[in-house]
């Protein structure tokens, strides 16, 4: 699991994405598949900016969402591994 | 990528790219044999050939040679021209097909796609009845070279119905479509509007229990426009559009139209009910 001072990257050129309503979603533009992200899966693929590491992603989902960031970590990192290998996202 | 084109200027480059006129055609394009019941799309050319003898050649700024066989139906003729033929020099020429019949209502497109057999005649024949007039049938071009809008074009395809869609829906037959296709002209009940207008919704239809109204959000719009008819192997042929341009292409759609499913049981009280729907969600349609 991606650990907390890691820094994940949204991979330029690798996906298309666009808002419909209150979901984002994103086409993975190697293999056409795509995914729709809603609620906090949408609030964390937009903090990914390239310069946050996941404590700190998971510190503004939390502020967001009125939760302690324990309470959410687990998820949240799940979910940047997920993204990691539909590969939209790589870490440093 | 298409510079924008005002509709009045996209209903004209449709009326002279696909004037047509009697020739012969080649038998191969680009080097590239084609056999008698293939097409070919290739140096911004499009070549058919059909089983039956028919050929025809489009060449943009030329229009389109037809090689009509010796004792060749006319019917045939035109169902060609007015089929694969029109949607290849669209798609040549930057429109977009969806497959789809459409009525028209203060000024704004409304569209009912859905597999060959789903009702999409049926429908527009009914809403018809119901004072709705034709805007297409089988096929709506779109055209999408204005960033903020989606305009579509009228539709060049005479209304078409089986025997059993004449009965259920009251329209007046005008005549056979060629010798065995089990369908006939029908006069389009409310009339056809003839002008470009914006694309407003497009309709799923589908078979369910009851008639059902589901407005469509978010990415189940996105998902929703994967359409398997010919037309859309025509627009790859043609444009070849990488996956980022597919992908622009459907988000836009799913963006700038209304999107909606109307579900309905196959029967006479099913389109009753499914009649009822979609004239009053047009009558009312809201952005």
């Amino acid at each position: 699991m991606i650990a907390l001072e890691q820094v994940p990257t949204k991979i330029a050129g690798r996906f298309s994405e666009t808002t419909i309503d209150d979901e984002v979603v994103v086409m993975n533009l190697d293999s056409g598949d795509f995914f729709s992200l809603a609620g906090t899966a949408r609030a964390s693929w937009e903090l990914i900016d390239g310069s946050r590491d996941t404590a700190a992603i998971i510190a503004a989902l939390a502020g967001q969402y009125a939760a302690s960031a324990e309470e959410i970590s687990a998820e949240v990192r799940q979910f940047l591994d997920e993204l990691e290998a539909a590969g939209l996202v790589r870490t440093a | 990528m298409t510079p924008p084109r005002t509709p009045a200027q996209a209903m004209a480059l449709m009326a002279r790219e696909t004037r047509a006129r009697h020739g012969t055609v080649p038998h191969e394009l680009d080097g590239i044999a084609v056999a008698p019941g293939f097409r070919l799309v290739a140096e911004g050319q499009f070549l058919l050939r059909c089983d039956s003898g028919f050929g025809y050649h489009y060449v943009p700024g030329e229009g389109v040679t037809v090689e009509r066989p010796v004792g060749g139906d006319l019917d045939e003729e035109a169902l060609w021209l007015n089929g694969s033929v029109y949607a290849a020099v669209a798609c040549l020429n930057g429109f977009y097909p969806v497959h789809a019949s459409a009525i028209a209502w203060q000024g704004r497109v409304h569209a009912f796609t859905g597999p060959t057999g789903e009702g999409k005649s049926t429908l527009v024949a009914g809403l018809g009845q119901r004072g709705l007039p034709m805007f297409c049938d089988d096929t709506l071009l779109l055209d999408l070279s204005a960033p903020d809008r989606i305009i579509a074009l009228p539709g060049h395809k005479r209304l078409k119905l089986t025997e059993q869609a004449l009965a259920l829906t009251g329209a007046t037959a005008d005549g056979a479509v060629g010798a065995d296709t089990g369908k006939s002209y029908a006069i389009p009940p409310a009339g056809d509007v003839r002008e470009p207008l914006p694309l407003a919704s497009l309709v799923f239809l589908e078979e369910g229990p009851q008639p059902k109204w589901t407005r469509l959000l978010g990415a189940e719009r996105f998902a929703r426009l994967a359409d398997d008819h010919y037309t859309q192997g025509l627009y790859h042929d043609a444009q070849r559009p990488d996956r980022a341009a597919q992908f622009q292409l459907r988000a836009r759609l799913a963006t700038q139209v209304g999107m909606a499913v109307l579900a309905r049981p196959r029967s006479a009280a099913g389109f009753a009910g499914s009649l009822e729907l979609a004239e009053a969600q047009v009558r009312e349609f809201v952005e």
